[in-house]
């Protein structure tokens, strides 16, 4: 299957799904992000983020129960599947295996 | 908090979002942008709403936007899929879908470019606002005898006249031109120069661009085209500016009031620089003025609203006796009406100052367009009919499957209708590449508009094209009977091989007709631009001259424009290059003579060319005398009253021996005829030679006369051959003459050779777009007959096979693939002869002088066609012979 490979954008919304567990749904995630890395994104892009992620099995969903707020519309809450976790674990072990190799040789040069 | 509940998001957005988006994701999506929207509207409801909708529109992705239901229709997925079969079977086809959408490309260009200019031709002057109630005044004079006048200028009282007596008429707007020396001091330039009534650009829809747009034409106020605005003030603003004008003897300066757009190629004005008439005397001289049978310009008048031109007609013999009721009788005077819109291609009205071109033409040309175009469907039409044996499993498969015939034929209908398009896209690119060549070569100024209504006629041409191609290869398809099919026996019926085989022979005859018909147009303007005239004209260049400054009246000009002449003679004869100097007042390659008309001693009208001279007209052109002599230049009797005539008249006169004797007039000053000329012909060669009369004093001629017509400029030329090696230094030495001579006058001279050969410019246009149309046939006929060839090669492969193997020679197998064709060619050739004969025939009469239509066009048509077929076909069928029999017999 094509497309398991883990975007950047993609990679942070998955950790945000994983952090706010068991509140992580699309406002929440938005927030989050911005919250951590100043980045402002539109609504809509998350929501693409997410569905492609659940595209992907990396993440699931259900609907939340009903409120009285947003109008009466449920809410979507999103969590990590294990697929989604090796994912994100890979990811993580691949960055640290590079990184431990970055000599300070490379870094005296600047 | 209250103030918070009454802002709620935008209506139109809520609504758009529930319209596009996806039932199952609807919820989510819109609780989110509720939840930023009820936050952001605390601080700031405005842009709370603003950015309520952007995020509406951002989520308006493809992932999110509903399915659409009709997808799973029967029709359109069927409709997919053939056009995806179409797509894969013409890639497969290589060969075939190249010359398919060759041709038709080919085709649809050729179509394209000569449907562009028929369109132009007959779109003339249709722009008008107003054009359906203007129009322009015609008059017929009858006076019995033969003495009548047609023309379609008019006098100049007449317009006040038909303001002052028909209610109908809204306006009347008077259109002349003369050519007027425009600047000041050094430089001027000899202009063409419109002079109308102020009221020209409310009837006329003229775009005016910028300036005084509601007023642009008052006493001394000109316009200008955005060309000539650039010509004379460059890239400074022009409005404003002065420039003078030499009107007559006066000068005037005239301020420049508006610039407007230069006039489109499909209108029959032609005007750059534009004044206004209303100080009449300026232009016209007074006698003019009042005089009813003194025709200078054309009226045109605008009807009012919801009046009938017939209505306005049946008013004009009331209106013409009652201003003329004293001069003329009952019927002489007709006064008519003819619509603008019906000036440019009606030759049945004499041409005033707009062009009248030949229907005929524009006919022949479109006629011409639609024969390649459908030449190339022939193309397909034969080559898909053909390749229905390959396909016929196809259609086998698809039938037993449960395929309907409507169902069959729509899927075929799909896939020319695919090539079509296909086709007209690389056509039309192909024709906007070739469009400056074309009006190049064809001398016209079309250009490629790309507006709703031409996308709309190539939408409904390539459907048309695509259906009528598509038609009969689907039906034959479909037709198709399945047992045989699936048997794997022969299909396809004999009807459909004699209806291919039939195309065929249609379109090699359509080839060949083309190739003989212009090849019959090449060889009559060949001879009419080589055919001996009587006159010597090559190398011969003429000098326009002007009038001295305060010669007034037509006869003063010609005077004194003889006096300028000898002065350029004298100083031309200084050059070795120059000689056979000689001054006349018309010169060969401009038609429109002085014609003046007489009663002769019987009272029988007559007519006749008149022409000035000086002594040397006749030596200089060479032209041979059959009785008497020439003008002497040391007699003064021939200065005064001798006259020279051509063979023409003498005949018209039914003079008997002529030289000595007088015309055959009451009034005539003293004159005598001293020479008669073998006929040589002045005019186009559409015309016989017509009587002439040659003078160097024009006055006893003009005493006994009764009326004059003139339509070129009567101002003296002077003429001389160049004997020099270099044509081109004649420039040279005219320009250091002239600038001596008249160095505030501009240079303007021709050769004869090239103002006779336009003469025949619409024959000449129309044959150079026959022969690009003609070439053009050739390529798709020889496209078509290559796929063919392919075909039967193709389909015949075991039979060759076998026939080598059997000890049959590669001559024996080309015979065998050269008789398929030869005698449809053949068949073509022969009817071809009697069409062609007859057609062409038609076109030469319009010529007084033409060439016969002799066996030998046609031999050479036939072999030209003959080889060409030969050339295509003979590289497949070597390839064919040459074949190892095993290779096709192994198959199975």
């Amino acid at each position: 299957m094509k497309g398991t490979y883990l975007g950047e954008f993609e990679e942070l919304v998955l950790l945000t799904v994983g952090a706010l567990y068991p509140e992580a749904y699309g406002v929440a995630v938005m927030d989050e992000i911005k919250k951590e890395t100043g980045r402002t994104v539109n609504i809509s892009a998350i929501h693409s983020a997410l569905r492609r992620l659940d595209d992907k099995g990396f993440v699931k969903s259900k609907m939340g129960g009903a409120t009285n707020e947003r109008g009466g519309r449920r809410k979507r809450y999103f969590e990590l599947t294990s697929q989604g976790k090796k994912a994100l674990d890979e990811a993580q072990s691949l960055r640290l295996k590079l990184y431990n190799r970055i000599t300070d040789i490379s870094l005296g040069g600047s | 908090m209250s103030k918070q509940q009454h802002i709620s998001p935008p209506r139109l957005a809520k609504r758009f979002l529930r319209l596009y988006c996806r039932q199952e994701f609807l919820e989510e999506i819109e609780g989110d942008i509720y939840e930023l929207f009820d936050r952001r509207v605390s601080q700031k409801p405005r842009r709370a709403r603003w950015l309520f909708c952007w995020d509406v529109l951002r989520f308006f992705r493809p992932m999110n936007i509903k399915r659409i239901k009709t997808t799973n229709s029967n029709i359109i997925n069927m409709t997919r899929n053939n056009f995806k079969v179409a797509a894969r079977v013409l890639w497969k086809q290589k060969t075939n879908t190249v010359l398919n959408i060759g041709s038709i490309a080919v085709g649809m260009a050729c179509f394209i470019l000569i449907g562009l200019y028929v369109r132009q031709e007959l779109s003339f002057d249709k722009f008008h606002d107003k054009g359906d109630r203007i129009y322009r005044t015609w008059t017929k004079e009858d006076y019995g005898q033969g003495q009548q006048f047609f023309y379609t200028s008019s006098p100049l009282p007449l317009a006040p006249t038909l303001e002052a007596n028909i209610p109908e008429v809204e306006a009347t707007v008077l259109v002349d031109y003369s050519n007027f020396l425009v600047g000041d001091g050094e430089n001027r330039l000899n202009e063409r120069v419109a002079f109308v009534s102020p009221n020209f650009f409310d009837v006329f829809s003229f775009k005016l661009l910028k300036g005084n747009v509601q007023k642009p034409l008052e006493r001394n106020t000109i316009v200008l085209s955005e060309d000539y605005a650039l010509k004379y003030f460059g890239s400074e603003e022009a409005v404003g500016k002065h420039i003078t004008l030499q009107v007559n003897d006066n000068k005037v300066s005239y301020e420049v009031s508006a610039i407007m757009a230069n006039m489109p190629s499909n209108t029959g004005f032609q005007m750059n620089m534009i004044v206004s008439n209303e100080d009449k005397e300026r232009f016209y001289n007074p006698r003019a003025l009042q005089a009813w049978f003194n025709i200078a310009p054309e009226t045109f008048v605008l009807l009012r609203e919801n009046t009938s031109a017939q209505e306005v007609v049946e008013k004009f013999p009331e209106m013409i006796n009652s201003v003329l009721g004293d001069r003329i009788e009952e019927g002489q005077y007709e006064l008519g009406l003819q619509l603008l819109e019906d000036i440019h291609l009606n030759p049945d009205f004499p041409a005033a100052s707009m062009p009248v071109g030949n229907p005929r033409y524009v006919y022949v040309l479109a006629t011409i367009g639609m024969l390649v175009l459908v030449m190339a469907c022939i193309n397909y039409t034969t080559l898909s009919t053909g390749q229905s044996i390959r396909r016929s499993k196809e259609v086998g498969i698809r039938k037993v499957v449960g395929a309907q015939k409507g169902g069959l034929i729509w899927q075929y209908l799909s896939e020319s209708i695919l090539i079509t398009a296909f086709a007209t896209l690389a056509g039309v690119a192909l024709a906007l590449f070739l469009l400056p060549t074309f009006n190049h070569l064809a001398g016209t100024q079309i250009a490629i508009i790309f507006d709703l209504q031409n996308l709309l006629l190539l939408i409904s041409i390539i459907l048309l094209v695509g259906i009528a191609t598509g038609l009969y290869p689907a039906f034959v398809l479909s037709n198709l009977k399945l047992i045989n099919i699936l048997r794997g026996g022969k299909s396809g019926g004999r009807g459909a091989g004699i209806f291919r085989k039939s195309l065929v022979v249609f379109q090699l005859l359509l080839t060949i007709f083309l190739i003989s018909g212009s090849l019959i147009m090449r060889q009559q303007l060949n001879f009419l631009q080589s055919s001996d005239v009587g006159y010597e004209k090559d190398a011969m260049v003429y000098v326009n001259l002007y009038p001295k400054e305060g010669a007034n009246g037509m006869l003063n000009g010609i005077v004194s424009g003889f006096e300028n002449a000898e002065l350029l003679k004298a100083r031309l004869s200084q050059y070795p290059e120059v000689s056979g100097l000689g001054a006349a007042n018309h010169m060969f390659g401009s038609t429109g003579w002085t014609q003046v008309g007489f009663n002769d001693v019987n009272g029988q009208f007559r007519q006749f060319y008149v022409l000035a001279t000086d002594a040397h007209f006749v030596d200089g052109f060479n032209i041979a005398m059959k009785e008497g002599r020439a003008f002497d230049e040391d007699m003064e009797v021939d200065k005064r009253e001798s006259i020279i005539i051509n063979q023409a008249a003498v005949d018209y006169f039914g003079l008997e021996d002529p030289v000595g004797k007088k015309l055959p007039g009451n009034d005539f000053g003293n004159h005598r005829i001293i020479g008669v000329t073998e006929n040589f012909n002045f005019q186009s060669l559409h015309t016989d030679v017509e009587p002439l009369i040659i003078v160097q004093n024009l006055s006893p001629i003009f005493a006994g006369i009764s009326d004059v017509t003139i339509n070129d400029n009567p101002i003296p030329k002077v003429f001389f051959k160049y004997t020099g090696q270099n044509l081109l230094a004649v420039r040279d030495i005219l320009d250091e003459a002239w600038s001596e001579l008249f160095p505030n006058e501009e240079l303007n001279f021709s050769f004869i050779d090239e103002r006779l050969r336009l003469l025949y410019e619409n024959e000449a246009r129309v044959n150079k777009i026959a022969g690009v149309a003609t070439v053009i046939s050739i390529l798709i006929a020889a496209f078509g007959l290559l796929g063919l060839t392919i075909l039967v090669v193709n389909t015949k492969v075991k039979e060759i096979g076998i026939r080598k193997v059997l000890g049959a020679s590669p001559i024996t197998i080309m015979n065998i693939l050269l008789r398929q064709f030869s005698i449809q060619l053949g068949l073509a050739f022969l009817i071809s002869i009697p069409v062609t004969w007859y057609l062409m025939n038609q076109w030469l009469s319009d010529f007084a002088y033409r060439v016969d239509i002799g066996l030998l066009v046609f031999v050479a048509s036939g072999f030209l066609s003959f080889l060409i077929m030969l050339s295509v076909i003979v590289y497949h069928a070597v390839r064919a012979s040459r074949i190892n029999p095993v290779n096709a017999l192994r198959v199975e």
